[in-house]
């Protein structure tokens, strides 16, 4: 089993289904995650990525759905699963830190019984065992155990941020999936967050899925970046790579886009225009109408995603070779 | 103006806005507590005419404390505010009131929350018109709103449309247009750009400097993207736990940054031009405490230089290097660069 990636997703595309039509917001996504291995997704808001990860998490609720694909975790497909055999997985195999983690605790309840609720309800455990595995994963993360008996209003940002982590550390999981877990914090607490969880990582060896909008957080922390835009991957490759020398015109956007601190002043533009509605898309490459070198035939063909310099990349002219640089 | 015109720096720039010894307390807990809540603590600063200033800083520091002071919805503690010249606490008829909010409005950091989704993308626009140009007639301020729209780089049909038809970006160059619809000489923005997307950011900061370059409108810009607060603002005011650590012309900040918080700041920011660094510091971000705050830096228990002085004597602002001043006793004892985050 030690060659089966963690995760496995293929072919995976999710619906909204609503009175006026179905809305596709995700577009047959595939891509895999080893262990141990640091998965980053990066997208604006509204390209699906947060749909997507509720649709890895096996959490869509109604009107989305699944209309596509599977999602195999340690080889087994998630997809089409009763809440009754996911809930053995859940938790125990794989667990989620949300974006509102903030405010994800309950607020009557202190720490230490919220982890006795998350350990009570995947497995048989003696008050004692339960306190034990609750102090030593508050001290992973650094908090000191007396926090067990803190209400989460007493816990700045960070630290309730880091408490959901530890949460989700409660059964050594083989992947933990996160979706902004640092936007509400200031870039002190973020950096140190995302430095800590890198460290987590190494020591316990459980996989990630880190999704952000922004791109430069994740830089020096993911193995490997997946770029996404309107419901699509656009590119997915190396992050290292593709933070070097991205292929896809949006991933070169979005990497121009960032103001940096040091070097010289120069000016930059942005991309152009607003992300398409998942209702509307264009016609053609969904990128074409804020992309700076489209063509005629970027308007009408929609392109796949081609393997290029070991990455994949879905862009016409990255494919015929018309777009060097 | 003259000399602006010609492309060179003013000699001597025009202050627009001064605060002296600003200070918000507020009071916490029940009827009976007496612990009060430093917000903002002898700040002291100016803002010059066509002139972007940064006040950046981790939440709790007080920056919004001191945009909403400056936009006259807290009273000052202690302290006063002085625009053009005059103090904010004398004014006290409406006509007074409207004529400084006029002159300073605010742009929100939510333009999903900041705009009234019932009236069109117009109503805002044409209300404040109303309200503190009343010398124009109704179609002269449509004509202004048009004008006003296409300055923030929307089309004038735009004003006939309801806010969810927009985009978030789109909705925060309405809050602009707003702002800019009065004639404003300061604008004060509250984190404008931290709910938008990344890349539609950039058009907004390029807006700022044109608002800066060719309305001449100076900018209060509140944000904790040190990035963007370079790629905009002339001067950098560094916060922490309600007072000024450092402050100076923000390229000599960056490139010296004299206050062992700064440099934290600075270390954190990630850049993905920069080398890899994952080890490089262990300080866990932990909030300072600004209830009923003991003498001494507020920062000396995350400081890995703090000294015996630290934890006595609350530092003030002394210049280190030309227009650039910072509140640390251990940058001013020593000449050289003090470096404690790198």
């Amino acid at each position: 089993m030690a060659d089966v990636p963690v995760l496995e997703v293929s072919g995976l595309s999710v619906d909204y289904v609503l009175d006026r039509g179905n809305v596709r917001a995700v577009d047959d996504v595939s891509f895999s995650v080893d262990r141990g291995e640091f998965l980053g997704i990066v997208g604006e808001s509204g390209c699906g990525k947060s749909t997507l990860l509720f649709a890895v998490a096996q959490l869509l609720a109604p009107p989305a759905m699944v209309a596509a694909g599977t999602v195999a975790f340690d080889g087994t497909n998630l997809v089409g699963m009763t809440d009754r055999q996911l809930s053995a997985i859940r938790w125990r195999d794989m667990s989620v830190v949300m974006q509102s983690a903030m405010n994800a605790l309950n607020p009557v309840k202190t720490i230490g019984a919220q982890f006795k609720d998350a350990m009570r309800a995947h497995g048989k455990f003696t008050g004692e065992e339960i306190a034990t595995r609750s102090a030593e994963v508050l001290r992973m993360v650094g908090i000191d155990p007396v926090h067990l008996r803190s209400y989460s209003h007493q816990l700045s940002g960070g630290m309730r941020q880091r408490a959901m982590i530890a949460m989700a550390m409660l059964f050594t999981p083989d992947l933990i999936i996160m979706d902004e877990p640092t936007s509400a914090l200031d870039v002190v607490a973020q950096r140190s967050l995302m430095v800590q969880i890198k460290e987590l990582q190494l020591a316990y060896g459980f996989a990630v899925i880190f999704v952000t909008h922004d791109m430069s957080l994740i830089s020096h922390f993911s193995d490997q970046l997946m770029v996404m835009y309107a419901g699509q991957v656009d590119e997915l490759g190396a992050t290292r790579t593709i933070f070097d020398h991205p292929l896809h015109p949006y991933t070169q956007g979005l990497l121009e886009a960032f103001p940096s601190i040091r070097g010289p002043h120069v000016p930059l533009r942005g991309i152009p225009g607003n992300p398409p509605d998942l209702a509307h898309v264009p016609e053609g490459c969904r990128f074409h109408p804020r992309c700076p070198y489209a063509v005629e035939k970027c308007t009408q063909v929609a392109p796949d995603l081609y393997p290029l310099e070991g990455a994949l990349v879905r862009c016409l002219r990255r494919h015929d070779g018309s777009l060097d640089g | 103006m003259t000399s602006a015109d010609a492309g060179l720096p003013a000699p001597h720039p025009a202050e627009l806005l001064r605060t002296e010894h600003l200070t918000r307390h507020f009071k916490i807990g029940g009827t009976l507590s007496r612990r009060i809540l430093h917000a903002v603590d002898d700040v002291s600063f100016s803002i010059n005419e066509r002139e972007i200033v940064a006040l950046a800083g981790e939440s709790g520091s007080g920056k919004s404390t001191i945009a909403r002071v400056l936009a006259r919805i807290y009273k000052p503690t202690s302290g006063e505010v002085y625009f053009e010249g005059k103090p904010l606490s004398r004014i006290g008829s409406r006509r007074d009131a409207l004529r400084y909010s006029g002159l300073v409005p605010m742009v929100f950091q939510d333009p999903f929350a900041s705009i009234n989704p019932v009236f069109r993308v117009q109503h805002g626009v044409l209300r404040s018109l109303k309200l503190h140009r009343p010398e124009l007639s109704a179609a002269q301020r449509l004509t202004e709103a048009a004008r006003v729209f296409e300055i923030v780089g929307l089309n004038a049909d735009m004003l006939q449309r309801f806010p969810y038809e927009l985009s978030g970006g789109q909705r925060q160059r309405v809050g602009f247009a707003q702002a800019l619809a009065m004639r404003p000489k300061l604008i004060l923005a509250d984190e404008p750009v931290s709910m938008l997307d990344v890349s539609i950011r950039i058009g907004l900061l390029n807006l700022m400097a044109k608002l800066r370059d060719e309305e001449g409108v100076s900018i209060l810009y509140i944000t904790h993207d040190i990035a963007s607060a370079r790629y905009v603002a002339d001067r950098l005011i560094v916060m922490y736990a309600g007072q000024i650590a450092e402050t100076g012309p923000i390229e000599d900040v960056l490139t010296h940054p004299r206050h062992p918080y700064t440099q934290l700041l600075l270390s954190a920011v990630p850049d993905p031009r920069a080398p890899l660094s994952v080890a490089a510091e262990t300080d866990r971000g932990e909030p300072p405490r600004v209830i009923d705050p003991a003498p001494g830096c507020r920062f000396r228990w995350r400081c890995p230089l703090a000294i015996d002085t630290c934890a006595q004597v609350t530092p003030t602002l002394a210049e280190l290097r030309p227009g650039h001043d910072a509140a640390c006793h251990v940058a001013q004892t020593s000449s050289e660069e003090v470096k404690a985050f790198s």
